[in-house]
């Protein structure tokens, strides 16, 4: 076990120091999610100067730019690996395929997170969004919706790095199967900033759950897919 | 006519027979219903079609470990006959609701739970047969393949728990006189047979559409035996 959490720590340090020397993958997607926040904040509009926009709007929004720049943080990671064939090279150490699983989803969660701490102040300023009625419902259930999203992310990033279409495929994999995620953490915001009900158990149980599941499965299945 | 020929179209007869049949009880032996009148018939299409997609994508789940397991091609061309067929049936399924919604509630669609459940299922499944073309090796198609098989049958209750959260007005017990009873019951028969007919029939033509596809592979990896006649 402490071995384990040695090889994974080893890691994502790696993963996070080629990060901080190149600043490639954080840079571009944050740059993408203020983006996305821009464009979707014009086309919905705040409903004329002076109003802010609704908070389950703002959080719809936030989502997006997640969902995006989730992607992107996963192909990059991945990326990596192919190049000059580090991936063998991971592939022979004797690493546990779960340990590099951990590490990749660790890895991941850490960019989005970053992600989140940017784009996050800049929808609620633009927005005004008002994030004081329920600040640690929202930060609770993002956090698990992007664990579940990062953990079918990782697993189809390694399982498609190798293929051609790599970008557009990933994306046409990964949203569809995190619509659970997106799907209840937006009725929970909804709940929560326009009824301005307390955070559900059930909808906490669900997005758990789909966490606790996927982590599980992916895990299993990440040796599998790695395979040439 | 070989005997495989002779039962394949007793089979389709059988189901077609049966269509015939079913839609003749719609019409002649099924009461009208009050409130909604003629439309309320499709549900008796609706609800087998709905049950038997469940049925289509458990099998591309089955088939999906079964390759896991065992890593024979014959589980990867199952597993993509099955998901054809499930986005098949949940359009079906989506477009009978929308039909019955249209004179329900006086819109064509509305994010109802059980209408966005079944969105995202059939948006699941057409998702599965747009990235199979997508990937080269047949191999990594299989493997990637079979990962979103289990995992997409898996994420369908979480679906149905996440849509659970909104409002909903959709019907979820409906009481039916008797003879809608056995209407329902008889239109199982036809349906079920449909979809299982169409399941095998894709599989075999998959199967035979790979043995070629290797054969041709390894005639074009033969070395040419012929000399090279005309050249001196």
């Amino acid at each position: 076990m402490k071995r384990s959490l040695q090889q994974i720590a080893l890691l994502v340090a790696k993963d996070l120091r080629i990060e901080a020397r190149g600043k490639q993958t954080v840079g571009l997607v944050i740059v993408l999610g203020v983006l996305i926040i821009v464009v979707l904040g014009m086309g919905l509009g705040t409903g004329g100067p002076g109003a802010p926009m609704s908070g389950f709007k703002s959080t719809a929004i936030l989502w997006v730019a997640y969902l995006f720049g989730g992607v992107l943080c996963f192909e990059k990671t991945m990326a990596v690996e192919r190049q000059d064939d580090a991936l063998a090279g991971l592939l022979v150490a004797p690493l546990d395929r779960g340990a590099l699983y951990i590490a990749k989803l660790l890895s991941n969660l850490t960019l989005m997170f970053v992600l989140a701490l940017v784009v996050t102040p800049v929808a609620i300023l633009l927005f005004r969004f008002d994030l004081s009625t329920h600040p640690w419902g929202f930060v609770i259930v993002m956090a698990l919706g992007m664990t579940g999203f990062a953990a079918i992310g990782t697993l189809f990033a390694a399982a498609v790095s190798s293929t051609r279409l790599q970008g557009g495929l990933l994306a046409l994999l990964v949203f569809p199967l995190s619509l659970p995620v997106v799907h209840a953490s937006t009725q929970m915001m909804r709940k929560m900033f326009e009824e301005g009900e307390a955070l559900s158990g059930g909808g906490l149980a669900t997005l758990l759950a789909f966490d606790l599941m996927f982590l599980a499965l992916s895990w299993f299945v990440f040796e599998l897919v790695l395979e040439p | 006519m070989s005997t495989l020929r002779f039962l394949t179209w007793g089979y389709w007869l059988l189901t077609l027979a049966l269509f015939a049949a079913t839609v003749t009880m719609v019409f002649t032996y099924t009461p009208v219903e009050e409130t909604m009148g003629v439309v309320q018939k499709i549900f008796y299409l609706h609800l087998p079609v709905a049950i038997n997609t469940f049925a289509a994508a458990a099998m591309v789940f089955i088939a999906s470990i079964g390759y896991l397991w065992e890593r024979k091609a014959w589980w990867d061309d199952l597993a993509a006959a099955a998901g054809k067929i499930t986005a098949l049936l949940c359009a079906v399924v989506l477009l009978t609701g929308m039909i019955w919604g249209r004179s329900a509630w006086g819109h064509w669609w509305t994010w109802s739970p059980r209408l966005t459940f079944s969105l995202v299922l059939f948006l699941l499944y057409v998702v599965y047969l747009m990235i199979r073309p997508s990937i080269e090796s047949p191999q990594r198609r299989a493997m990637v393949c079979a990962v979103y098989g289990i995992i997409a049958f898996l994420d369908v209750p979480l679906v149905y728990l996440s849509v659970k959260m909104m409002p909903d007005f959709h019907p979820s017990s409906i009481a039916l006189a008797p003879p809608m009873k056995l209407t329902l019951l008889a239109w199982f028969l036809p349906v079920t047979l449909l979809a299982a007919g169409l399941i095998v029939t894709r599989f075999t033509l998959n199967c035979r559409l790979r043995e070629l596809g290797e054969r041709r592979e390894e005639e074009a990896h033969q070395p040419a035996t012929e000399p090279l006649g005309g050249i001196a």
